[in-house]
Protein backbone atom coordinates (compact mmCIF):
# COMPACT_ATOMS: atom_id res chain seq x y z
CA UNK A 1 0.00 0.00 0.00
CA UNK A 2 1.47 3.19 -1.23
CA UNK A 3 1.53 6.75 -0.28
CA UNK A 4 4.85 8.33 -1.49
CA UNK A 5 6.36 7.63 -4.69
CA UNK A 6 9.72 8.70 -5.41
CA UNK A 7 10.94 9.27 -8.64
CA UNK A 8 11.50 5.50 -9.54
CA UNK A 9 8.86 4.66 -8.82
CA UNK A 10 9.36 3.05 -5.32
CA UNK A 11 7.49 4.04 -2.58
CA UNK A 12 6.97 3.11 1.41
CA UNK A 13 4.45 1.15 2.76
CA UNK A 14 1.62 3.08 4.53
CA UNK A 15 0.89 0.22 6.34
CA UNK A 16 3.57 -1.30 7.48
CA UNK A 17 6.32 1.14 6.49
CA UNK A 18 8.77 -1.33 4.33
CA UNK A 19 10.20 0.43 1.00
CA UNK A 20 8.81 -1.42 -1.34
CA UNK A 21 10.95 -1.37 -5.12
CA UNK A 22 8.64 -1.21 -8.28
CA UNK A 23 11.46 -2.82 -10.49
CA UNK A 24 9.45 -5.37 -12.16
CA UNK A 25 12.36 -7.57 -12.72
CA UNK A 26 11.30 -8.49 -8.34
CA UNK A 27 7.98 -8.35 -9.02
CA UNK A 28 7.03 -9.80 -12.05
CA UNK A 29 4.27 -7.68 -12.55
CA UNK A 30 4.01 -4.20 -14.69
CA UNK A 31 1.59 -2.53 -11.78
CA UNK A 32 2.43 -3.24 -8.08
CA UNK A 33 -1.19 -3.71 -6.59
CA UNK A 34 0.26 -4.11 -3.10
CA UNK A 35 2.53 -4.24 -0.58
CA UNK A 36 4.71 -7.42 -0.75
CA UNK A 37 5.17 -7.61 3.27
CA UNK A 38 2.29 -6.76 4.83
CA UNK A 39 -0.24 -7.06 1.46
CA UNK A 40 -2.00 -4.40 2.57
CA UNK A 41 -3.06 -2.19 -1.04
CA UNK A 42 -5.33 0.78 -1.49
CA UNK A 43 -8.55 1.44 -3.28
CA UNK A 44 -8.02 3.16 -6.41
CA UNK A 45 -9.92 1.26 -9.10
CA UNK A 46 -13.47 1.99 -9.94
CA UNK A 47 -14.65 0.39 -13.42
CA UNK A 48 -11.48 -1.81 -14.10
CA UNK A 49 -8.40 -2.81 -13.01
CA UNK A 50 -5.73 0.15 -13.68
CA UNK A 51 -8.54 2.92 -14.23
CA UNK A 52 -7.63 5.24 -11.31
CA UNK A 53 -11.01 6.49 -11.22
CA UNK A 54 -11.92 5.67 -7.32
CA UNK A 55 -12.29 8.35 -5.21
CA UNK A 56 -12.43 6.39 -2.48
CA UNK A 57 -8.81 5.85 -1.75
CA UNK A 58 -9.48 3.94 1.47
CA UNK A 59 -7.01 0.98 2.54
CA UNK A 60 -7.48 -2.69 1.14
CA UNK A 61 -6.80 -5.21 3.69
CA UNK A 62 -6.37 -8.65 2.63
CA UNK A 63 -9.22 -10.89 3.67
CA UNK A 64 -8.72 -14.22 1.58
CA UNK A 65 -7.64 -15.85 -1.61
CA UNK A 66 -9.33 -17.39 -4.27
CA UNK A 67 -8.40 -19.17 -7.31
CA UNK A 68 -8.82 -17.41 -10.99
CA UNK A 69 -10.11 -20.12 -13.50
CA UNK A 70 -10.82 -17.84 -16.12
CA UNK A 71 -11.89 -13.93 -17.12
CA UNK A 72 -14.46 -13.35 -14.33
CA UNK A 73 -14.77 -16.34 -12.86
CA UNK A 74 -12.90 -17.35 -9.24
CA UNK A 75 -12.84 -21.09 -7.68
CA UNK A 76 -11.16 -23.79 -7.29
CA UNK A 77 -12.37 -26.49 -9.17
CA UNK A 78 -9.06 -27.83 -11.54
CA UNK A 79 -6.34 -25.52 -10.75
CA UNK A 80 -6.07 -22.16 -11.47
CA UNK A 81 -4.09 -19.20 -10.50
CA UNK A 82 -3.80 -18.07 -6.99
CA UNK A 83 -5.39 -14.44 -6.39
CA UNK A 84 -5.64 -12.40 -3.09
CA UNK A 85 -9.30 -11.18 -1.91
CA UNK A 86 -8.83 -7.47 -0.97
CA UNK A 87 -11.77 -5.61 0.92
CA UNK A 88 -12.09 -1.68 1.06
CA UNK A 89 -11.75 -1.25 5.00
CA UNK A 90 -14.05 2.60 3.61
CA UNK A 91 -16.58 1.43 1.81
CA UNK A 92 -16.26 -2.89 1.67
CA UNK A 93 -15.42 -3.07 -2.44
CA UNK A 94 -13.61 -6.39 -3.15
CA UNK A 95 -11.35 -6.81 -5.18
CA UNK A 96 -9.19 -9.46 -7.03
CA UNK A 97 -5.64 -9.14 -7.37
CA UNK A 98 -2.78 -11.01 -9.21
CA UNK A 99 0.31 -12.35 -6.32
CA UNK A 100 3.24 -10.50 -7.21
CA UNK A 101 6.53 -12.72 -7.65
CA UNK A 102 8.04 -11.43 -4.19
CA UNK A 103 4.74 -11.22 -2.28
CA UNK A 104 5.44 -13.18 1.17
CA UNK A 105 4.61 -16.22 1.75
CA UNK A 106 3.94 -16.41 4.97
CA UNK A 107 1.92 -13.18 4.79
CA UNK A 108 -0.12 -15.21 2.48
CA UNK A 109 -0.67 -18.20 4.51
CA UNK A 110 -1.49 -16.21 7.42
CA UNK A 111 -4.20 -14.40 5.10
CA UNK A 112 -6.06 -17.45 4.02
CA UNK A 113 -5.60 -19.14 7.80
CA UNK A 114 -7.68 -15.95 8.66
CA UNK A 115 -9.82 -16.61 6.09
CA UNK A 116 -11.16 -19.82 7.36
CA UNK A 117 -12.24 -18.48 10.58
CA UNK A 118 -14.67 -16.37 8.74
CA UNK A 119 -18.58 -16.82 9.46
CA UNK A 120 -20.52 -18.22 7.06
CA UNK A 121 -22.32 -14.52 6.04
CA UNK A 122 -19.05 -13.57 5.19
CA UNK A 123 -18.17 -16.10 2.68
CA UNK A 124 -21.98 -15.66 1.53
CA UNK A 125 -21.25 -11.83 1.26
CA UNK A 126 -18.30 -12.71 -1.25
CA UNK A 127 -20.24 -15.33 -3.18
CA UNK A 128 -22.35 -12.52 -3.97
CA UNK A 129 -19.99 -10.68 -5.56
CA UNK A 130 -18.99 -13.73 -7.39
CA UNK A 131 -15.96 -14.16 -5.18
CA UNK A 132 -15.24 -17.45 -3.70
CA UNK A 133 -12.92 -17.81 -0.97
CA UNK A 134 -10.32 -20.63 -0.72
CA UNK A 135 -11.25 -23.17 2.12
CA UNK A 136 -9.59 -25.52 4.21
CA UNK A 137 -9.77 -28.28 1.99
CA UNK A 138 -7.98 -26.78 -0.21
CA UNK A 139 -4.84 -26.05 1.58
CA UNK A 140 -2.93 -28.04 -0.22
CA UNK A 141 -3.36 -26.51 -3.51
CA UNK A 142 -2.51 -23.02 -1.63
CA UNK A 143 1.00 -24.64 -0.66
CA UNK A 144 1.26 -26.04 -3.83
CA UNK A 145 0.84 -22.92 -5.77
CA UNK A 146 3.47 -20.71 -3.23
CA UNK A 147 6.15 -23.54 -2.43
CA UNK A 148 5.65 -25.51 -6.03
CA UNK A 149 4.93 -29.06 -6.01
CA UNK A 150 6.36 -31.52 -4.07
CA UNK A 151 6.14 -29.39 -0.78
CA UNK A 152 4.90 -31.00 2.30
CA UNK A 153 2.30 -29.39 4.05
CA UNK A 154 2.34 -29.44 7.63
CA UNK A 155 0.03 -31.60 9.50
CA UNK A 156 -1.25 -28.40 11.66
CA UNK A 157 -2.55 -27.12 8.44
CA UNK B 1 0.95 57.39 -44.17
CA UNK B 2 4.22 58.95 -43.01
CA UNK B 3 6.35 57.25 -39.84
CA UNK B 4 5.93 60.76 -38.63
CA UNK B 5 1.90 60.70 -38.13
CA UNK B 6 0.69 60.21 -34.64
CA UNK B 7 0.42 56.35 -33.87
CA UNK B 8 -3.05 54.32 -35.18
CA UNK B 9 -4.23 51.58 -33.05
CA UNK B 10 -5.45 48.24 -34.93
CA UNK B 11 -6.55 44.69 -34.29
CA UNK B 12 -3.95 42.43 -34.54
CA UNK B 13 -5.26 39.42 -36.75
CA UNK B 14 -2.44 37.21 -38.00
CA UNK B 15 0.78 36.54 -37.05
CA UNK B 16 3.86 34.49 -38.78
CA UNK B 17 7.67 34.19 -38.02
CA UNK B 18 7.93 38.02 -36.37
CA UNK B 19 5.00 39.77 -38.47
CA UNK B 20 2.08 41.11 -37.60
CA UNK B 21 -1.48 41.57 -39.66
CA UNK B 22 -3.33 44.67 -37.84
CA UNK B 23 -6.67 45.73 -38.87
CA UNK B 24 -6.94 49.24 -38.49
CA UNK B 25 -10.13 51.34 -40.34
CA UNK B 26 -10.62 49.22 -43.01
CA UNK B 27 -7.01 48.53 -43.81
CA UNK B 28 -4.41 45.75 -43.80
CA UNK B 29 -1.36 46.60 -41.96
CA UNK B 30 1.96 44.22 -41.92
CA UNK B 31 3.53 45.39 -38.86
CA UNK B 32 6.83 44.26 -37.37
CA UNK B 33 7.53 44.57 -33.39
CA UNK B 34 9.21 47.40 -32.08
CA UNK B 35 12.36 46.66 -29.75
CA UNK B 36 10.73 48.48 -26.77
CA UNK B 37 8.22 46.01 -26.49
CA UNK B 38 10.65 43.16 -25.39
CA UNK B 39 12.27 45.88 -22.87
CA UNK B 40 10.66 47.42 -19.72
CA UNK B 41 12.88 50.31 -18.84
CA UNK B 42 13.47 51.28 -15.37
CA UNK B 43 13.55 54.84 -14.13
CA UNK B 44 14.96 56.02 -10.80
CA UNK B 45 12.52 55.93 -8.15
CA UNK B 46 14.17 58.48 -5.58
CA UNK B 47 12.69 61.83 -7.56
CA UNK B 48 9.47 60.91 -9.08
CA UNK B 49 8.83 64.40 -9.64
CA UNK B 50 11.88 65.03 -12.28
CA UNK B 51 11.19 66.06 -15.18
CA UNK B 52 13.92 64.82 -17.32
CA UNK B 53 13.63 60.83 -15.53
CA UNK B 54 17.39 59.02 -17.15
CA UNK B 55 16.75 55.27 -17.71
CA UNK B 56 18.87 53.63 -15.30
CA UNK B 57 18.31 49.91 -16.78
CA UNK B 58 16.63 47.58 -19.15
CA UNK B 59 15.33 44.93 -18.33
CA UNK B 60 14.01 42.47 -21.12
CA UNK B 61 10.62 41.06 -20.42
CA UNK B 62 10.48 37.55 -20.40
CA UNK B 63 7.65 35.79 -23.20
CA UNK B 64 7.40 34.16 -25.97
CA UNK B 65 5.49 36.28 -28.10
CA UNK B 66 4.59 39.86 -26.57
CA UNK B 67 1.91 40.53 -29.08
CA UNK B 68 -0.99 37.86 -29.20
CA UNK B 69 -4.04 37.96 -31.71
CA UNK B 70 -6.78 39.58 -31.07
CA UNK B 71 -4.43 42.12 -29.22
CA UNK B 72 -5.13 45.99 -29.55
CA UNK B 73 -2.16 47.85 -30.74
CA UNK B 74 -0.66 50.76 -30.97
CA UNK B 75 1.27 51.09 -34.42
CA UNK B 76 3.35 53.83 -36.52
CA UNK B 77 2.91 53.33 -40.13
CA UNK B 78 5.83 53.42 -42.70
CA UNK B 79 3.85 53.74 -45.64
CA UNK B 80 2.82 51.04 -48.32
CA UNK B 81 0.89 49.29 -45.73
CA UNK B 82 3.86 48.73 -43.67
CA UNK B 83 4.19 49.81 -39.88
CA UNK B 84 5.21 49.33 -36.66
CA UNK B 85 3.60 48.20 -33.27
CA UNK B 86 5.07 50.08 -30.51
CA UNK B 87 2.49 49.36 -27.99
CA UNK B 88 0.15 46.51 -26.73
CA UNK B 89 -2.97 47.94 -25.07
CA UNK B 90 -4.60 46.67 -22.14
CA UNK B 91 -6.38 43.39 -22.30
CA UNK B 92 -9.34 42.55 -21.42
CA UNK B 93 -9.00 38.79 -21.68
CA UNK B 94 -6.26 35.91 -22.65
CA UNK B 95 -6.14 32.75 -23.00
CA UNK B 96 -2.40 31.30 -22.13
CA UNK B 97 -0.56 28.14 -21.83
CA UNK B 98 3.25 27.68 -20.96
CA UNK B 99 5.37 27.43 -24.02
CA UNK B 100 7.32 24.04 -24.32
CA UNK B 101 10.76 25.22 -25.61
CA UNK B 102 12.88 22.23 -24.56
CA UNK B 103 15.91 23.66 -22.21
CA UNK B 104 14.51 26.84 -21.69
CA UNK B 105 12.52 27.95 -18.73
CA UNK B 106 8.83 28.19 -19.22
CA UNK B 107 7.08 31.54 -20.60
CA UNK B 108 3.78 32.87 -21.00
CA UNK B 109 2.37 31.99 -24.44
CA UNK B 110 -0.86 33.59 -25.09
CA UNK B 111 -2.66 32.14 -27.47
CA UNK B 112 -5.64 34.96 -27.89
CA UNK B 113 -6.67 38.11 -26.30
CA UNK B 114 -10.07 39.72 -25.46
CA UNK B 115 -11.89 36.80 -26.82
CA UNK B 116 -15.12 36.47 -25.28
CA UNK B 117 -15.90 32.81 -26.06
CA UNK B 118 -13.51 29.41 -26.23
CA UNK B 119 -14.53 27.14 -28.11
CA UNK B 120 -13.04 23.69 -27.35
CA UNK B 121 -13.43 21.55 -30.59
CA UNK B 122 -13.58 17.46 -30.16
CA UNK B 123 -13.96 15.36 -32.64
CA UNK B 124 -16.98 12.29 -32.40
CA UNK B 125 -14.47 10.07 -33.59
CA UNK B 126 -10.37 9.95 -35.13
CA UNK B 127 -8.89 11.16 -33.60
CA UNK B 128 -10.73 9.67 -30.73
CA UNK B 129 -11.68 12.28 -28.10
CA UNK B 130 -9.34 12.33 -24.86
CA UNK B 131 -11.65 14.30 -22.15
CA UNK B 132 -8.71 15.21 -19.96
CA UNK B 133 -7.66 17.75 -22.44
CA UNK B 134 -11.13 18.98 -22.52
CA UNK B 135 -10.98 19.54 -18.90
CA UNK B 136 -7.87 21.36 -19.87
CA UNK B 137 -8.98 24.16 -21.83
CA UNK B 138 -11.89 23.99 -19.70
CA UNK B 139 -10.07 24.85 -16.60
CA UNK B 140 -7.50 27.54 -18.62
CA UNK B 141 -11.45 29.21 -19.67
CA UNK B 142 -12.44 29.44 -16.13
CA UNK B 143 -9.34 30.82 -14.77
CA UNK B 144 -9.87 33.62 -17.26
CA UNK B 145 -13.69 33.51 -16.73
CA UNK B 146 -14.39 32.68 -19.69
CA UNK B 147 -17.30 30.99 -21.12
CA UNK B 148 -16.52 27.58 -22.64
CA UNK B 149 -18.82 26.05 -26.30
CA UNK B 150 -18.29 22.55 -26.22
CA UNK B 151 -17.80 21.74 -29.96
CA UNK B 152 -17.85 18.21 -31.44
CA UNK B 153 -17.06 17.80 -34.93
CA UNK B 154 -17.64 14.86 -37.03
CA UNK B 155 -21.49 14.12 -36.33
CA UNK B 156 -21.56 12.34 -39.14
CA UNK B 157 -19.30 9.54 -37.71
CA UNK B 158 -20.73 9.91 -34.08
CA UNK B 159 -22.40 6.06 -34.32
CA UNK B 160 -18.73 4.74 -34.77
CA UNK B 161 -18.56 6.23 -31.03
CA UNK B 162 -21.28 4.57 -29.22
CA UNK B 163 -19.80 5.76 -25.74
CA UNK B 164 -19.64 9.35 -26.88
CA UNK B 165 -23.30 10.83 -24.94
CA UNK B 166 -22.31 9.01 -21.81
CA UNK B 167 -18.96 10.78 -22.06
CA UNK B 168 -20.58 14.13 -22.54
CA UNK B 169 -23.05 13.77 -19.99
CA UNK B 170 -21.12 14.84 -16.92
CA UNK B 171 -20.62 18.40 -19.14
CA UNK B 172 -24.12 18.71 -19.58
CA UNK B 173 -24.64 18.25 -16.28
CA UNK B 174 -22.29 20.45 -14.87
CA UNK B 175 -24.10 22.95 -17.57
CA UNK B 176 -21.61 23.21 -20.44
CA UNK B 177 -23.38 24.04 -23.31
CA UNK B 178 -22.32 21.34 -26.11
CA UNK B 179 -22.95 22.41 -29.70
CA UNK B 180 -22.10 18.87 -32.10
CA UNK B 181 -21.63 19.77 -36.02
CA UNK B 182 -20.84 18.16 -39.15
CA UNK B 183 -19.00 20.28 -41.47
CA UNK B 184 -19.98 17.35 -44.20
CA UNK B 185 -23.84 17.31 -43.91
CA UNK B 186 -24.14 20.34 -42.21
CA UNK B 187 -25.68 19.81 -38.95
CA UNK B 188 -25.73 21.87 -36.17
CA UNK B 189 -23.40 24.74 -37.81
CA UNK B 190 -26.66 27.20 -38.23
CA UNK B 191 -27.33 26.81 -33.74
CA UNK B 192 -22.85 27.38 -34.11
CA UNK B 193 -23.39 30.19 -35.92
CA UNK B 194 -25.82 31.78 -33.90
CA UNK B 195 -23.42 30.75 -30.64
CA UNK B 196 -20.61 32.98 -32.85
CA UNK B 197 -22.75 36.21 -33.39
CA UNK B 198 -20.97 39.51 -32.12
CA UNK B 199 -18.76 37.47 -30.12
CA UNK B 200 -14.85 37.08 -30.43
CA UNK B 201 -14.34 32.93 -30.00
CA UNK B 202 -10.89 30.72 -30.44
CA UNK B 203 -10.86 27.48 -31.79
CA UNK B 204 -8.72 25.43 -30.03
CA UNK B 205 -8.37 21.34 -29.87
CA UNK B 206 -5.99 19.11 -31.32
CA UNK B 207 -4.75 18.62 -34.89
CA UNK B 208 -7.65 16.68 -37.19
CA UNK B 209 -9.90 17.24 -35.20
CA UNK B 210 -11.49 19.61 -37.98
CA UNK B 211 -11.26 23.22 -37.14
CA UNK B 212 -10.41 24.68 -40.14
CA UNK B 213 -13.01 22.46 -41.95
CA UNK B 214 -15.97 23.80 -39.68
CA UNK B 215 -14.58 27.42 -40.17
CA UNK B 216 -15.47 26.62 -44.19
CA UNK B 217 -18.55 25.21 -43.44
CA UNK B 218 -19.89 28.27 -40.98
CA UNK B 219 -18.39 30.98 -43.74
CA UNK B 220 -17.21 28.83 -46.86
CA UNK B 221 -13.86 30.01 -47.88
CA UNK B 222 -12.88 31.07 -44.31
CA UNK B 223 -9.86 28.63 -43.95
CA UNK B 224 -8.81 27.02 -46.89
CA UNK B 225 -6.40 24.60 -45.49
CA UNK B 226 -7.97 20.94 -45.17
CA UNK B 227 -6.20 17.66 -45.15
CA UNK B 228 -7.43 14.44 -44.18
CA UNK B 229 -6.54 12.86 -41.01
CA UNK B 230 -3.25 10.79 -40.81
CA UNK B 231 -3.72 6.94 -41.44
CA UNK B 232 -0.65 6.48 -39.75
CA UNK B 233 -0.05 7.19 -35.89
CA UNK B 234 -3.29 5.86 -34.76
CA UNK B 235 -5.07 8.75 -36.74
CA UNK B 236 -3.75 11.84 -34.00
CA UNK B 237 -3.66 13.90 -37.15
CA UNK B 238 -1.62 16.09 -38.82
CA UNK B 239 -1.44 19.96 -38.57
CA UNK B 240 -3.18 22.08 -41.68
CA UNK B 241 -3.16 25.17 -39.67
CA UNK B 242 0.26 26.07 -38.24
CA UNK B 243 -0.11 29.83 -37.11
CA UNK B 244 -2.61 31.44 -35.45
CA UNK B 245 -5.17 33.67 -37.35
CA UNK B 246 -8.54 36.09 -36.70
CA UNK B 247 -11.55 36.09 -39.61
CA UNK B 248 -14.04 37.92 -39.53
CA UNK B 249 -17.85 36.45 -40.10
CA UNK B 250 -19.67 37.82 -42.71
CA UNK B 251 -22.79 37.32 -39.79
CA UNK B 252 -20.86 39.41 -37.23
CA UNK B 253 -18.41 38.53 -34.81
CA UNK B 254 -14.33 36.87 -35.21
CA UNK B 255 -13.27 33.44 -34.71
CA UNK B 256 -9.70 32.55 -34.08
CA UNK B 257 -8.32 29.71 -35.70
CA UNK B 258 -4.99 28.04 -34.07
CA UNK B 259 -2.97 25.33 -34.74
CA UNK B 260 -3.35 22.00 -33.60
CA UNK B 261 -2.08 21.44 -29.62
CA UNK B 262 -1.12 18.18 -28.81
CA UNK B 263 -0.21 19.81 -25.33
CA UNK B 264 -2.16 22.20 -23.37
CA UNK B 265 -0.55 23.15 -19.82
CA UNK B 266 -2.06 25.16 -17.30
CA UNK B 267 -0.89 28.52 -16.97
CA UNK B 268 -0.47 30.64 -13.35
CA UNK B 269 -3.19 28.43 -11.83
CA UNK B 270 -1.94 27.87 -8.18
CA UNK B 271 -2.62 24.50 -7.15
CA UNK B 272 -5.05 25.91 -3.80
CA UNK B 273 -7.07 27.26 -6.65
CA UNK B 274 -7.61 24.71 -9.11
CA UNK B 275 -10.89 23.11 -7.40
CA UNK B 276 -12.76 26.36 -7.96
CA UNK B 277 -11.92 26.07 -11.49
CA UNK B 278 -13.70 22.68 -11.24
CA UNK B 279 -17.63 24.61 -10.89
CA UNK B 280 -19.02 21.19 -9.95
CA UNK B 281 -16.58 20.85 -7.11
CA UNK B 282 -16.22 24.72 -5.91
CA UNK B 283 -19.21 24.05 -4.03
CA UNK B 284 -17.83 21.36 -1.81
CA UNK B 285 -14.48 23.37 -1.33
CA UNK B 286 -14.14 23.94 2.54
CA UNK B 287 -16.55 21.33 3.45
CA UNK B 288 -14.20 19.02 4.17
CA UNK B 289 -12.78 18.22 8.00
CA UNK B 290 -9.09 19.74 7.06
CA UNK B 291 -11.02 22.94 5.46
CA UNK B 292 -9.09 24.87 2.88
CA UNK B 293 -5.85 22.83 4.08
CA UNK B 294 -7.71 19.32 2.23
CA UNK B 295 -5.81 18.57 -0.90
CA UNK B 296 -8.84 16.33 -1.96
CA UNK B 297 -6.47 13.49 -2.63
CA UNK B 298 -6.48 10.96 0.65
CA UNK B 299 -7.81 13.00 3.55
CA UNK B 300 -9.96 11.55 5.51
CA UNK B 301 -13.19 13.59 5.32
CA UNK B 302 -12.94 15.22 2.20
CA UNK B 303 -16.16 16.43 1.00
CA UNK B 304 -14.80 16.56 -3.00
CA UNK B 305 -13.98 12.54 -2.58
CA UNK B 306 -17.42 11.83 -0.84
CA UNK B 307 -19.15 14.08 -3.48
CA UNK B 308 -17.65 11.54 -6.57
CA UNK B 309 -18.41 8.12 -4.45
CA UNK B 310 -22.35 9.96 -3.99
CA UNK B 311 -22.33 10.35 -7.84
CA UNK B 312 -22.37 14.12 -7.70
CA UNK B 313 -19.05 14.53 -9.59
CA UNK B 314 -18.25 12.20 -12.37
CA UNK B 315 -14.93 10.02 -11.17
CA UNK B 316 -13.29 11.23 -14.68
CA UNK B 317 -13.61 14.83 -14.09
CA UNK B 318 -12.03 14.11 -10.47
CA UNK B 319 -9.29 12.06 -11.90
CA UNK B 320 -8.60 14.81 -14.37
CA UNK B 321 -8.72 17.22 -11.02
CA UNK B 322 -5.61 14.80 -9.79
CA UNK B 323 -4.21 14.73 -12.74
CA UNK B 324 -3.75 18.61 -13.13
CA UNK B 325 -2.86 18.99 -9.44
CA UNK B 326 0.17 17.04 -9.46
CA UNK B 327 1.19 19.01 -13.07
CA UNK B 328 1.04 22.52 -11.11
Amino acid sequence: MKYHTSSFGDFRCAHCHHIVSAAHLLSGVNNRNHCPYCLWSYHLDLFAAGDRLSACKGQMKPIGLTMKKSRNKYRLESGGELMLVHECVECGTLSINRIAADDDSESIMEVFNESLLFSYKIRLRCEGHGVFMLEAEETESVYVQLYGPGVEVPAFA
Amino acid sequence: MNINDEDDTGVVFRKSLGHYTVHADGREIDCVLSSLIHKQLIYPTADPTSLRPVVQAVHEIEHVDPVAIGDRVRFVGAGQSRGMITEVLPRLSKLSRPATVPGQRVFEQVIASNADLVLPVFSATSPTPKWGLLDRYLVSAEAVELPALIVITKLDLAEKNPQLDADLEPYRRIGYPIQMVSSITGEGIDEFKQSLHGRMSVLVGKSGVGKTSLLNAIQPGLGLRVKEVSRGELGKGRHTTTYLEMFDLDFGGSIVDTPGMREFGLWNIPADELAYLFPEMANHVGQCKFGMSCRHDREPGCAIRRAVMDGGISPHRYKSYMNLREEL
